[in-house]
């Protein structure tokens, strides 16, 4: 019984990490229907200018409390600033092509956004941790947490439900919506698709520009992030079903917990979990635990 | 027929001349070997930086025999296939005199069979597996520093006169030859200290882990006396940043074998159990007893904002034993060294470093003597220093020549551990 609660509290903010890498990759497969390799430059450049926001603000004497709303701003800038510009420029041309095409254009831009990573940022590690170090601790069942593991999955717990609202109860959702059911027809319906898709793909933007930045307060940055993060996003995504924003949130859970409890039992295993994870999971249902042979549904 | 057999005696005279005594060439070209990039640049810049700065000192004093130093650096974050296959390019060019490789155990381990094959000389600077001489020899890979027998055996016999009474014992290291060295190593040497030892965790996260927290937790629920970790790199310093504010270093005595790596860069709270896997630490009372090495240590904090970490100074130790050899082969050699040359001066070299001294043995393992301490706060500078240090003598960790390792472990008795100097012997 002791050992529930640490599993528990470990899996969860394990998996709420691991559902910011996987929401963004599976919204934009979900509506682009591009499998977008450079999803993982994202996150590593949200990192970056995280840490090198939060590190210009430290060395000015702001307030650590601060650090929280430049993980916010960090995100949005990377969001705001490549998004648009990316989907115009590359993503756009790949609509409708085959998929081993937008897997070679993305791959490109990844490795792209991997050399100037280390141009702009340098091949070292960085760290800021205000974020972490302001909100301290808590002891829960005689093991001491930080109080940020818990806001990361809070955290998550409001990102699945925006989302959720976002597609269901707004405009710009149904907007999507339609567009993912049919392009076509919702041109001929006066929708403006190519908006719809650039925004989309701002918003996948965000989400892993978001995750990097709220990963840099307890690891820090270094190169190789990107590439780490793509391929535990890809597992998870296939887990839960590519397009499915709740089974990307149930198989971050599945594969947290699993790592997490590889840790305590078998902890050789640790590193395997979530592709052994996969393996079952696309054994027994191909198209993932959310996932339907042709449906397209978000 | 005798002119053929002239032709034929010049020709293979010309394709064997890189090995013998040659003319002076016009630089000695060095490859050296480091992680330059990636999560172990935090290790391997500063050994980067060293080979950067000694060279320059070594050159500015007319280099070595009147011959300048020009070093090839090749960054090991490439992944072993790159490395092998730099290490290949560099060995064929016939103005490389030597190889400084490598950082990576694994890298050392896959690049001394080749450095054989192809006849170059190759001096480790950092990679301390006690597997790269067990059971095959290396004839042109030398060792002018520890293995990991020695330095793991140091923190057992450390804690084991600081702690007597440490018996739950929860290890933390990475998941490939040089963690699990270390475990074993170390595990073995506390049980042969005191047999109520007992690990209650083991845990070998995969190198570039970025997040430890599961690992903290599950240590924390272990309850052990004692954490022992050889992390490094970035490794290091994301585990001290989660693990120190998870409270893990007030509720266990932490050991950190690479711990001084990081003491610039991450707060260590004092009483941590740290070392410098050999005699190299910047401050040491013989470092700092040497003017070379304070005007080494001066420089270096000039110009890269640091002191010199002790893969730092392993690595400026490692090429002044480079200049000891090439110095011993040019005396013993007709013209200048070639690689045979310098591969025989290697053997049985002896030579002051920078905080020491090294003894190449005749197995090409090196004898160093082993520094270990706790932080303690620091009147003269803004991050914590060694103290309540002892300085093991090599001869005395070392297992003898053609012995194995393991199997010499296994005969340590607590006696051995008593009988060895004692924490704060070392002033």
């Amino acid at each position: 019984m002791d050992i529930i609660i640490p599993l528990l509290v470990d899996g969860l903010a394990a998996a709420s990490l691991i559902f910011f890498i996987a929401v963004g990759l599976t919204l934009v497969f979900s509506v682009l229907r591009v499998l977008n390799v450079a999803h993982g430059s994202f996150y590593s450049i949200g990192a970056y200018v995280a840490v090198s926001i939060g590190g210009w603000a430290a060395s000015a004497g702001l307030s650590p409390w601060l650090s929280f709303p430049i993980l916010l701003i960090s995100a949005a800038l990377v969001a705001a600033l490549l998004g648009p510009f990316i989907e115009a420029t590359f993503i756009r041309y790949t609509y409708g092509k085959p998929e081993a095409l937008q897997i070679l254009v993305t791959f490109a831009l990844f490795l792209i956004f991997e050399d100037l990573q280390k141009l702009v940022f340098g091949v070292q590690a960085h760290y800021q941790d205000a974020a972490m170090q302001v909100l301290g601790v808590s002891e829960i069942g005689g093991i001491i947490y930080l109080n940020y593991q818990l806001l990361l999955i809070a955290l998550a717990v409001v990102v699945v439900v925006s989302l959720r609202l976002l597609m269901r109860h707004t405009r710009l959702g149904k907007l999507i919506l339609a567009v993912v059911a049919d392009p076509e027809v919702s041109v001929t319906l006066g929708i403006n698709a190519r908006q719809v898709y650039s925004i989309a793909f701002t918003i996948g933007v965000f989400l892993a520009a978001l995750g990097g930045a709220l990963a840099t307060p307890t690891s820090g940055v270094a190169p190789g992030l990107g590439a780490e993060a793509i391929v535990l996003g890809f597992a998870v995504a296939a887990i839960g079903g590519l397009g499915q924003i709740e089974g990307a949130a149930l198989a971050a859970v599945i594969v947290g917990l699993s790592r997490v409890i590889a840790i305590y039992y078998a902890p050789a295993f640790e590193p395997v979990m979530p592709y052994l994870v996969m393996l079952v999971v696309l054994l027994v249902r191909p198209y993932g635990l959310f996932g339907t042979a042709q449906a397209r549904r978000i | 027929m005798w002119k053929l057999a002239a032709t034929l005696a010049v020709g293979l005279g010309v394709i064997a001349g890189p090995a013998a005594a040659q003319d002076r060439p016009e630089r000695i070209g060095m490859g050296i070997f480091t992680f330059t990039s990636g999560p172990a640049a935090a290790y391997g810049m500063p050994g980067r930086n060293a080979a950067e700065l000694i060279i320059e000192q070594i050159n500015e004093a007319g280099g070595i025999g009147g011959v300048p130093i020009a070093p090839t650096y090749v960054d090991e974050a490439q992944g072993g296939e790159g490395v092998v296959s730099e290490f290949r390019r560099l060995a064929g060019d016939q103005s490389i005199g030597v190889m400084v490789a490598a950082l990576s155990s694994g890298n050392c381990m896959a690049l001394a069979p080749i450095a054989d094959q192809l006849e170059v000389p190759m001096v480790t600077w950092n990679c301390d597996t006690h597997q790269l001489f067990l059971g095959e020899e290396h004839p042109y890979v030398f060792r002018p520093n520890s293995s990991t027998v020695p330095e793991f055996i140091s923190y057992a016999a450390y804690l084991a006169q600081k702690s007597p009474d440490a018996t739950r014992i929860a290890i933390i290291n990475p998941d490939y030859a040089f963690g699990h060295d270390a475990a074993q190593i170390f595990t073995g040497a506390m049980k042969a200290f005191n047999p109520d030892v007992e690990v209650v965790a083991e845990l070998f996260p995969k190198l570039g882990t970025a997040s430890f927290n599961t690992e903290i937790s599950r240590i924390a629920a272990a309850r052990p006396d004692v954490i022992f970790s050889n992390l490094w790199g970035a490794d290091l310093e994301n585990f001290v940043r989660q693990a120190q504010a998870r409270g893990l270093f007030r509720s266990s005595q932490v050991v950190l074998a690479l711990g001084e790596s990081v003491l610039q860069r991450v707060e260590l709270p004092e009483g941590v159990i740290v070392g410098v896997l050999g005699d190299g630490w910047w401050m040491s009372p013989d470092a700092q007893a040497n003017e070379r090495t304070k005007e080494f240590v001066s420089a270096y904090r000039e110009r890269f904002g640091e002191y010199p970490v002790f893969p730092a100074m392993k690595m400026a130790n490692t090429i002044l034993a480079v200049q000891a050899a090439y110095e011993k082969a040019i005396e013993a050699s007709d013209g200048w060294p070639g690689r045979a040359d310098l591969r025989e001066a290697f053997a049985g070299l002896e030579l002051e470093t920078l905080t020491g001294t090294v003894t190449v043995r005749e197995d090409h393992d090196g004898l160093v003597d082993q520094l270990v301490g706790v932080t303690v706060a620091s009147d003269e500078h803004d991050f914590p220093v060694i103290g309540e240090m002892v300085r093991y003598p090599a001869d005395q960790v070392t297992p003898p020549v053609g012995e194995d390792p393991m199997a010499w472990i296994g005969t340590l008795t607590p006696d051995f551990a008593a009988s060895l100097p004692k924490p704060g012997s070392y002033e």
